[in-house]
């Protein structure tokens, strides 16, 4: 009995944990494959050449135009997501029922799956009868090109994410601001403190932790962003919106290298695991300035 | 928080409240729309609001039959359905019986790695998903698991367990620890006051936090696009190969989506409080 | 006869060590009230009891088998918890049936127990309501009733009176325990009200440093406490505790505190250089007259305290002591005039260097 005692906590847990252990045996045959010269086409082939593969992805031309799509992607929609996504929190902070019912309904585009999301847009910027493109009409803008031109379609693909995503960010600050302790604010008030004083030295500092959260979650989705891009693009044209997940797909499905595809996934792992702990740390020292300003 | 004081600021307001609107919610009104419009009335030149409003999209779908200028097509969207219902149901059902547990675990026992494991979970939903589909296809093939919804359903816990475990181990925790040593003192085991006690008591956001996942599940993409068969996919991949599918009329396809959102915004519509809290206050606590 | 023993108890939560070699006897139908303030550890004393918690090291026996590896459900000992701990979710009648239930009783007999009990302690007009519509007084009798309902050889009862209001608290103070003497089990009571202490208990423990510093019937513990720590917890206002000298030749000591001079024959008091002395506000007389004996103090300040007034008087060297009167006496003192004290010396107590007591 009093075994049982010690060991009970880790009987609760063993089926989640057995699926743990699940995940981490792929996890690891990735790793095993990317160490191989593995094409399913050339199954005679299949031998170890250890880092021959990052060598190869490393040094070609293409994998860094992977990496920099997938950074522009990240950067832009992090970024306007924020920007966005704050502007509407403090748009609506005040509980009157316009904002309360708006703030329900902002909720609905990150219900919807990215991917159909994606499928979404594509009909309403559709060349032929697309009401995006009707509505531009109106305003002088003919011919927009969206997903088919190289250049408009990192565009095209952040919009996407941004009405996808930008509806999270919100969520969160908004809370944020709702949970914002009132006597630095009355005192501000008292002080004859500006406006814009106010927002970024008094309402920005304590909304950081907020702020920080949704970055982190938002900036390892858009660099491992699969749907919206293979939904809208498949990587193109060309390679000019060839993002991590969408190369290593079509790297496994059509060029079937699997040693390839493992190699550019552990480092997009790597990439995230290592964004994670940046902003991690980033997240405890801010906790630990915060508590003295709260 | 922005003092509305002057004509400036106000009409600034009403312009972000205009472009809010238009940019979030008119595309979810407009698709609603087109999927009530033959194809004559979507390509028309200039977009109009009022039309009238036609089924025979719906009940195409429905029958699974589409009359196209190159004849009638067969159409297996509703099938799409089912699966989306089986596995997200399934997925749930699945990360209940795995997630309490070990929720109710993380909540009340301090235990050595209890931490780790705790992480471990929760940093699937950061790890590259492809990294894990792409040896489990090629486990898959070989195994020859492709065409069943168990496998994929085991996979989706990928998505479902740490969503789980974010949300309820809170709900735990803000049960009170005597109520239970209370139930154990009047004679009941363990696994009595667990089920007549702690689960009753965290019932709200054991609910909520089923049908949050039921969405992430639902809304999935990437999985059962590489790990499962045609015939068991998902309204996600479903949807998309209506747009690669030569002459499926437009309204079609809207209706399509359509009927792919409705159970999510449904879901969120009826338990928005608790998405809210779920997502921010787990978020936060990270 | 020892039914509840507790031997060589060690229990500690990382650098806080609650209990230290802690050991108690409690005797079959004992009510034992377990004093002390708050953070002494009574409550973990009461979980270790009941099951809950284990301790570091050390046995608990019950009619002389050792129950350690019982788990809460097994042990015969039930619990009234301070803040209640009912089950919201259930009405009173199934917050009081629920150990009934657990021991598979039919339920004809259920019905009958718990009314029975329910009307014992005057709930059974509130049994169909849940617990967020009682009263914190409801609520307290139905915890009680949940934890008699099945006749435990022992029942734990958590500062039940605490979080009830004042008046109800006194009336339930009455009715405890003629009711827990209906049930005929073995009581142990945990407080942190000195009065409610010296009302209920047949003996007391006090709870302080870690262990037990007395175990004693509760007006032995207050006239004769072990030490000073115990000596502070009982009574209001707290006892003074004056620093004194000793000077002994053969078997008589004289031992002054401030202008306070006491000789004794004691012969523990023999080797003491430096004691502390302790005397009771309640036991200083207080009067303008200088009768013999008196010791010369100005009055500082006087407040009243319940029904009696407290003075802070000083000596003529600066040492301050409280002493208190009651009503009749503070209405025969003048303020305005000289006032005097005197005590009665067998009213004092020594405490030696380490604060424990001479005898």
């Amino acid at each position: 009995m009093k075994i049982n005692k010690k060991l009970f906590p880790y009987v609760l847990t063993l089926p989640a944990l057995l699926v743990c252990v699940g995940i981490l045996i792929p996890f690891f045959t990735a790793v095993y494959y990317s160490l191989q010269r593995y094409n399913l086409k050339m199954p005679h082939m299949k031998g170890f050449i250890w880092f021959d593969n990052y060598v190869r992805i490393f040094t070609d031309a293409s994998f860094w135009n992977t990496i920099q799509v997938s950074l522009t992607y990240t950067f832009f929609t992090v970024i306007l997501e924020l920007l966005l996504g704050l502007g509407i929190a403090l748009l609506l902070a005040k509980r009157t029922w316009y904002n309360n019912i708006l703030g329900v309904l902002l909720i609905l585009p990150l219900m919807i799956a990215p991917a159909v999301a994606s499928l979404m847009w594509k009909l309403m910027v559709n060349p032929n009868f697309g009401v995006v493109n009707y509505f531009l009409s109106l305003i002088g803008i003919y011919d927009f090109k969206w997903a088919s031109d190289p250049s408009t379609v990192m565009f095209t693909l952040v919009m996407v994410d941004m009405w996808v995503f930008t509806p999270f960010i919100m969520i969160l600050l908004l809370a944020g601001l709702r949970a914002l302790p009132k006597q630095p604010f009355e005192a501000a008030e008292l002080d004859g403190v500006p406006g814009y004083y106010k927002f970024f030295r008094i309402t920005l500092p304590m909304l950081f932790p907020y702020i920080l959260t949704a970055s982190l979650f938002r900036m390892l989705e858009s660099i491992q962003q699969f749907d919206i891009i293979y939904a809208l693009s498949q990587g193109g044209p060309g390679e000019s919106s060839m993002v991590f997940q969408v190369s290593a797909y079509l790297t496994t499905f059509q060029y079937t290298n699997i040693g390839k595809a493992a190699a550019m996934m552990v480092v997009l792992w790597a990439i995230a695991y290592f964004l994670c702990h940046v902003f991690v740390k980033q997240w405890h020292k801010l906790r630990e300035k915060t508590k003295g300003i709260a | 928080m922005i003092s509305s004081s002057n004509t400036l600021t106000k009409i600034f307001k009403f312009l972000a409240y205009f472009f809010i609107i238009m940019f979030f919610l008119f595309p979810i009104l407009w698709i609603f729309m087109m999927s009530f419009m033959t194809n004559d009335e979507i390509l028309r030149k200039v977009p109009t609001i009022i039309f009238s409003p036609t089924f025979e999209n719906y009940i195409a779908l429905l029958k699974g039959k589409i009359n196209t200028p190159a004849g009638v097509m067969d159409v297996f969207y509703m099938q799409n359905i089912l699966n989306s219902f089986i596995l997200s149901s399934c997925s749930v059902l699945l990360t209940l019986i795995l997630g309490i547990p070990a929720a109710y675990a993380f909540a009340r026992y301090k235990f050595k790695g209890g931490e780790d494991i705790a992480f471990t979970i929760l940093s699937f939903k950061f790890a590259p998903a492809l990294l894990i589909i792409i040896p489990l296809n090629l486990y898959f093939t070989k195994l020859g698991l492709y065409d069943s919804y168990f496998a994929l359903v085991w996979v989706y816990q990928l998505i479902t367990l740490p969503l789980l475990l974010w949300i309820v181990r809170g709900y735990f925790e803000d049960v009170s620890e005597d109520i239970e040593h209370a139930y154990r003192l009047d004679g009941h085991s363990w696994f009595k006051s667990f089920w007549k006690i702690s689960i009753p008591l965290a019932r709200p956001g054991i609910a909520a936090s089923s049908l949050i996942c039921f969405i992430f599940a639902w809304n999935n993409f990437v999985f059962a696009l590489i790990l499962g068969s045609s015939s068991i996919q998902p309204v996600t991949v479903g949807a998309l190969s209506f747009i690669t599918a030569s002459a499926i009329p437009y309204g079609l396809i809207a209706a399509g989506i359509v009927l792919s959102v409705i159970p999510t915004l449904t879901l969120a519509l009826i338990i928005q409080k608790y998405l809210v809290e779920g997502l921010s206050l787990g978020a936060v606590k990270g | 006869m020892s039914y509840l023993e507790i031997k060589n108890i060690n229990k500690r939560f990382k650098d806080d060590i609650v209990f230290d070699d802690v050991s108690l006897s409690v005797n079959k139908g004992e009510f034992f009230v377990v004093f002390g303030p708050s953070g002494s550890g009574k409550t973990v004393l009461l979980r270790l009891l009941s099951g809950i918690m284990s301790q570091d090291s050390g046995q608990i026996f019950m009619d002389g088998v050792c129950i350690d590896d019982l788990d809460p459900n097994e042990r015969d000992i039930s619990m009234a918890f301070q803040n209640f701990a009912l089950y919201p979710h259930m009405d009173a009648f199934e917050n009081i049936a629920s150990p009934l239930i657990a021991q598979k009783i039919s339920p004809d007999e259920i019905k009958k127990r718990v009314q029975e009990v329910a009307e014992l302690l005057k709930i059974d007009h509130v049994l169909s309501h849940k617990p967020k519509e009682l009263s914190n007084g409801q609520k307290q009798r139905t915890s009680l009733a949940r934890s008699l309902v099945v006749r435990p050889s022992v029942v734990l009862l958590d500062d039940p009176l605490r979080n009830v209001d004042a008046k109800i608290r006194y009336e339930m103070r009455l009715e405890l325990p003629k009711v827990l003497k209906e049930f005929n089990t073995t009581v142990i009571y945990v407080t942190q009200d000195y009065k409610e202490a010296m009302a209920l208990g047949e003996r007391v423990g006090v709870l302080a440093n870690s262990n037990f510093t007395d175990v004693d019937h509760p007006t032995h513990v207050y006239k004769k406490p072990n030490n000073i720590t115990s000596a502070k917890l009982f009574g209001d206002p707290t006892i003074n505790v004056l620093n004194a000298s000793n000077i002994s030749s053969g078997d008589l000591s004289t031992i002054t505190a401030s202008k306070i001079t006491i000789e004794s024959n004691n012969p523990n008091l023999k080797n003491q250089r430096d004691l502390f002395l302790g005397i009771r506000p309640e036991d200083i007389q207080i009067s303008n007259q200088v009768h013999e004996g008196a010791i010369k103090v100005e009055l500082r300040a006087k407040t009243p305290l319940n029904l009696r007034t407290v003075y802070l008087l000083r000596f003529e060297d600066g040492v301050e002591v409280l002493a208190s009167a009651s009503e009749e006496e503070s209405l025969l003192i003048d303020d305005q005039k000289d006032f005097y004290i005197r005590f009665d010396n067998s009213n004092l107590n020594f405490f030696d260097q380490s604060e424990s007591l001479i005898q």
